[in-house]
């Protein structure tokens, strides 16, 4: 109950230190029109990131209002380098598929809903974008908070343990995970962009040897190597606090989920489409499913083949 | 037997050919009305100026090329789709057009020839493809 007070704190914390920040830089806004007429209007920078989806991180670009986004994420199965292996690189291996929609209600918030294959996964997603960059240097970063909500869409026994069980029955609530993010990017220049984003996962229920709550950071970065062609990278790290921890003690046959998702790939962006074709170590697509349960390790060759497709329409 | 069956073939596969070919026969496009606000529209980015081959070539490969061509000959891999020719950019009766007029084509569109207001934000941005089209004149 304790680290539920903690995990409260930090979030109103870092809520109100963004909403002040937002509030602050508006202020200066309005002063600098009332007492000098002929400044220049402050432009944003073009977007970090072609896309609103780099693998299965959000980044901060966001698009115009009225405008629909399609995603489909594919994640192929690991890929098994051993000779005895059929599943020709984990393509005929144990797939896991996502299919979203967003939609840009105004310039700087967007909602969005998908279903993922794995554990029939539903989610709610936002984005809300507090501050732009601006091409002057005014200010230096973009920020935009992101959350989602999921509901396991499993079968209820999944929950309702055996009989003479003492755990306790199903419940709606135990279908639900969040996981919320504050996403710093900047655009360095029309080839860099780079971004940083700690966020908190929470899994309302989980198995009895694993944790509720993890903190991570995570990483993306994307190098234009063509006008439409980019190297992109992104790093999921989960941070284990302690006092977080409701179990300090895990017996060592658990299965430790606890690896970095990491990804590397290539983007090709057109006028409305955006394609990554990639390596990745989760398989959950979900960021929550990504840094909860992810075993995977990309350094010693855990890994799997994604591709992403998205697809803009303006209203 | 096998020669007239050889010419049978040659012959459908012409009569395919020929009819693909007339079916994608596409109409040029009828005359444009500019609104006076367009029309009057003169570009902010001059001739020279360092954002024509950086943004103005790269938005023009990232929205544009994929009908109207590298270099703006309307033979992108798209064009053949359309129904309406995409035209030619270096052509001189195109580039004689006002940088209004261009505006107005390029990012308010109509019927084939899509809106770009929503994805080319900045208004120096599509100044600096119309001038980056004005470096494909012949």
């Amino acid at each position: 109950m304790k680290n539920v007070y903690i995990t409260l704190r930090i979030s109103t914390l870092t809520l109100l230190a963004l909403f002040l920040l937002q509030t602050t830089a508006f202020g200066q806004e309005e002063a600098t029109e009332d007492t000098i007429v002929e400044t220049p209007v402050e432009r944003p920078v073009r977007p970090a990131f072609e896309s609103g989806l780099l693998f299965d991180a959000a980044t901060t670009t966001l698009y115009p209002s009225k405008t629909l986004e399609m995603i489909i994420q594919h994640r192929f199965g690991i890929i098994d380098f051993n000779d005895d292996n059929t599943d020709f690189l984990g393509i005929w291996g144990a797939s896991n598929i996502r299919i979203g929609m967003n939609y840009s209600i105004l310039d700087n918030l967007t909602v969005g809903v998908g279903a993922t294959k794995f554990n029939k996964m539903e989610d709610i997603q936002l984005k809300y974008r507090v501050i732009e960059q601006t091409r002057s240097n005014s200010i230096p970063v973009t920020v935009m908070l992101y959350g989602v909500a999921g509901i396991d869409g499993s079968a209820k026994s999944k929950w309702d343990g055996t009989p003479d069980s003492l755990e306790p029955k199903y419940k709606f609530s135990n279908r639900l995970s969040y996981f919320t993010q504050v996403i710093v990017s900047r655009r360095f220049n029309d080839k860099l962009s780079l971004q940083i984003a700690p966020g908190f996962t929470h899994y309302n229920s989980v198995d009895s040897v694993y944790n509720h709550d993890r903190f991570s950071l995570s990483f993306a970065g994307r190098y234009k190597f063509s006008p439409q062609g980019s190297f992109i990278i992104s790093g999921d790290f989960p941070v284990d606090i302690e006092s977080l921890k409701d179990y300090k003690k895990v017996d060592p046959k658990t299965v430790i989920y606890d690896r970095p998702n990491v990804c590397v790939g290539f983007e090709i962006s057109t006028s409305t489409h955006a394609f990554h074709i990639y390596l990745a170590s989760a398989q959950g697509i979900l960021p929550q499913e990504d840094i909860m349960w992810n075993k995977n390790d990309f350094f010693k060759g855990e890994f799997l083949i994604g591709l992403n497709i998205t697809r803009l329409w303006n209203f | 037997m096998k020669n007239s069956i050889k010419l049978a073939a040659i012959i459908c596969v012409a009569i395919m050919f020929v009819s693909a070919n007339m079916a994608m026969a596409q109409k040029a496009g009828g005359p444009w009305t500019v609104p006076a606000k367009y029309k009057a529209m003169k570009s902010t980015v001059k001739a020279g100026d360092a954002s024509i081959n950086s943004v103005g070539k790269e938005t023009y490969n990232k929205h544009c090329k994929s009908c109207h061509g590298a270099k703006g000959l309307g033979d992108g891999p798209k064009a053949a789709n359309l129904k309406t020719s995409t035209g030619d950019f270096s052509s001189a009766k195109f580039q004689a057009q006002s940088d209004g007029d261009i505006y107005y084509q390029s990012f308010i569109g109509r019927d084939e020839m899509p809106n770009f207001e929503k994805k080319i934000l900045d208004e120096a941005d599509r100044w600096a493809v119309i001038m980056y089209m004005r470096t494909m004149k012949k």
